[in-house]
């Protein structure tokens, strides 16, 4: 088995030598570096042009991509191959798994790994609410890659046409705009209902509102934390998506439809979704496209929203050349201009402060000034501990608790407190869980 | 006639030389050496050869996942391996004292059930007529058994898309007619789309099985039947069903099987077991909460129920049913 395995292995190498012609022969020779990562479309295309230029930047290693599908199944595919020893060198992994690749003992932290094989990054260097969320006791357990906020995208035209220059700063004032839009039958659909919305529209909502999630922080202050988002204005929140969706204001686009989509061809207003949308709006939205912050409640000093997107983890059970592999390829994705190629490309936040600058100084913004609303949005005010970010076990687990609870909603089977209180009740059972099998780690 | 039975045999040995006949009758004992006993082999390892390929895919697909799946299943685990405790019946009785369980197990049945027997009319249906179509008999078999050719997930984001209630023009047109479909949001509607589809994909394939057992029926005993008066209605049902029992009574098997274990692609494309886990099977329940909740536990508790719902289901039926088909034609 193993030896027809080489063979084929050996088949390959030399089918691409072939492919590649003179560059073929030092490919062979060079360190292959695993990468799983999971975004597709547009940034896909990114990561691979990213890809292509590290491996024409140094010729020791060679970093190969592969797209597991989204962060979910990349995570589930990372969990089954590195049970029988098959991970790969350096996986993408969501903000909402950081707690259970940090608590894994299946990882490399970031910092440890760079001082290891000798290379320096400047950690002080990383913006404030990714420092602070990927910062663990002063040290970074993941390089933090793309880095998004939420922010509200509309239709400038669509706007215009009911009589609007721009979405209104408070929910109370965008209610009144999107009712606007229906009863003035400028539009059908004034607004998109993400698929991550629980992520915009309730985890950044608290944040940017000051509502705690949490307890104990939100989960920085230890694993026995517990969900009190049933206690606060979260509730509010969901009551009046529940009234937009059964008003037909806010529309659910459904399986097989991605909900930009939605946006980007026109047929709904607005949507508030990742900044890294961006990628696709330039390339689709054929009319007058606009973004603004996330709106807020009225009488409310608005906090900074938090980060979404993810980091790249250094995987534990390599050789030593593929982790030297793995903190070149760290240490050129965290170059500044690398770090301002890829912000440009994607419409992911600069994550450095020195790409801030760089991107700031030469008038980029002044030309794409939406391209710094995340930005502003995430370093507004001084964060407090319900603004910081989310630290919670298996985060990923009581989400999709979380959002079935909030479709028993729309659906009229549960009232938004009823909902609340059950997803607060089993998300509490997952923290406990983990608590119970993390304790003292 | 002994010569030519003697004759027969000298044939089959002369035009088979690379099968002598010493090894078939020097290796098995047949019932001509030991009375009536049943045949065994004088060589273990003849015998254990011919079975290992079947034990092998036995134990990797079945008793290898069978034993992860216990072992799994009295334990919490870290996704990654690194922590485990173990917790006893833990699993199981967080997950039968868990609604959504029971939600699940309930819906679960239903779907089966009237999947199953919805598939089996339908099909039953088109197999009746495919003997009264006269013209064009090939084009309507063809068209009834292109379903079969499409997978699921292709299948499942068509429906997904076609009855998409912002942009699909079926779903369009259901508005037109003044009924508010909408999937996302009504589960009815949800269940509704996910069963349309399941059976639809699934009809091809009773109504294979349906029109090779109609076939089979003797034409003599139909004419009979005519002859004596009965319509082709009448003749279907006294004559034909009855006939064909065992073939239906295979297929209500294979039905609940496949609506039990394989339909889960359909599901995933089209619901994703939503809204609020009004779609949400047993098996698609295992896959959301092992594969992608990562909790490992209660997906391989999850797991064992299943199978023993599976293995109990199977021997019930063949007890029930089987006793009441005629296997004789």
């Amino acid at each position: 088995m193993a030896s027809t395995y080489m063979k084929s292995v050996a088949g390959l190498l030399a089918a691409g030598a072939l492919l590649m012609g003179a560059a073929g022969a030092s490919a062979a020779e060079r360190v292959k570096i695993e990468w799983w990562y999971a975004i597709s479309g547009k940034l896909g295309e990114t990561v691979q042009q990213l890809i292509s230029d590290f491996n024409k930047s140094q010729d020791k290693y060679e970093v190969v991509g592969t797209f597991k599908g989204n962060y979910e199944e990349t995570m589930a595919a990372m969990v089954a191959a590195y049970r029988v020893n098959q991970q790969p060198a350096i996986l993408q992994s969501a903000e909402r798994g950081f707690m259970t690749m940090l608590k894994s003992s299946a990882i490399i932290p970031a910092d440890e790994l760079m001082a290891k094989q000798g290379y320096k990054i400047d950690w002080s260097d990383f913006v404030k609410p990714v420092a602070g969320f990927y910062i663990v006791n002063g040290k970074p357990a993941a390089l933090p890659f793309n880095s998004s906020t939420p922010i509200l995208w509309y239709n400038a035209d669509a706007f215009k046409a009911a009589g609007f220059d721009a979405p209104a700063d408070t929910w109370q004032g965008l209610e009144k705009q999107l009712y606007a839009l229906k009863e003035k039958k400028v539009t059908d659909c004034p607004m998109a209902l993400p698929g991550d919305f629980q992520w915009s529209l309730i985890e950044n909502y608290s944040a940017i509102n000051d509502q705690p999630f949490g307890t104990k922080a939100n989960g920085y202050g230890g694993l026995d934390t517990e969900f009190v988002y049933n206690k606060t204005s979260v509730v509010g929140q969901v009551a009046r998506l529940k009234k937009w969706i059964d008003d037909g204001v806010l529309k659910i686009a459904g399986q097989g439809v991605a909900p930009i989509s939605l946006y980007t061809s026109g047929t709904c207003a607005s949507i508030i979704n990742s900044t890294a949308s961006h990628s696709a709006v330039e390339a689709d939205a054929k009319f007058k496209w606009s973004a603004a912050v996330m709106p807020h409640e009225e009488g409310v000093q608005p906090k900074n929203s938090t980060i979404g997107g993810a980091a790249l983890w250094a995987i534990k059970g390599k050789p030593e050349e593929v982790q030297a592999g793995v903190a070149a390829f760290f240490n050129y994705v965290a170059q500044p201009n690398v770090q301002e190629w890829w912000s440009k490309a994607t419409g992911y936040v600069p994550v450095t402060n020195a790409a801030y600058a760089k991107i700031k100084q030469e008038g980029y913004f002044k030309d794409h000034p939406t391209r710094e609303i995340a930005i502003e949005q995430l370093s507004r005010g001084e964060p407090t501990d319900n603004s910081r970010g989310f630290r919670f076990g298996n985060h990923n687990q009581s989400t999709a608790i979380l959002l079935e609870e909030m479709q028993a909603v729309w659906t009229g089977k549960k009232t938004p407190q009823e909902a609340l209180d059950s997803s607060v009740k089993r998300g509490n059972e997952i923290l406990r869980q983990y608590e119970k099998l993390h304790a003292g780690k | 006639m002994p010569a030519s039975d003697a004759m027969r045999l000298n044939v089959g040995a002369a035009t088979r030389p690379r099968f002598p006949l010493r090894l078939k009758l020097g290796s098995l004992v047949g019932s001509s050496e030991t009375g009536l006993k049943a045949s065994h082999f004088r060589r273990p390892w003849l015998a254990a050869g011919l079975l290992a390929p079947q034990l092998l895919i036995l134990l990797f697909f079945f008793f290898i996942p069978t034993w992860k799946a216990l072992s799994l299943a009295f334990v919490q685990v870290d996704p990654f391996g690194a922590t485990m405790i173990f917790v006893g019946l833990d699993n199981f009785t967080m997950l039968f004292s868990s609604p959504e369980y029971r939600d699940s197990a309930v819906l679960t049945l239903w779907f089966t059930t009237v999947q199953c027997f919805v598939t089996l009319f339908v099909a039953g249906l088109f197999a009746f007529a495919t003997d009264q179509v006269m013209r064009g008999r090939a084009i309507y078999k063809g068209v009834i058994l292109l379903p079969y050719a499409i997978a699921p997930a292709i299948s499942g984001v068509l429906w997904a898309f076609l009855f998409n209630p912002t942009v699909g023009p079926l779903a369009q047109m259901l508005h037109e007619l003044g009924y508010a479909w909408d999937p996302n949001r009504r589960p009815s509607d949800a269940l509704l789309l996910v069963s349309v589809a399941a059976i639809w994909k699934h009809v091809c394939y009773d109504y294979i099985f349906l029109v090779a057992a109609f076939l089979a029926v003797p034409a003599s005993v139909i004419e009979a039947g005519a002859i004596d008066g009965a319509g082709p209605i009448r003749r279907f049902l006294t004559i034909t069903l009855p006939m064909a029992a065992p073939t239906i009574f295979f297929l209500i098997v294979m039905n609940f099987v496949y609506g039990l274990f394989e339909t889960f692609g359909i599901i995933d494309v089209i619901t994703h077991g939503g809204p609020a886990g009004s779609t949400n099977t047993l098996v698609y329940k295992v896959y959301q909460d092992g594969f992608r909740q990562l909790d490992l536990g209660s997906s391989a508790a999850q797991s064992v129920v299943l199978m023993a719902i599976a293995v109990l289901f199977t021997v019930l039926q063949f007890r029930a049913v089987e006793r009441k088909v005629n296997y004789q034609v």
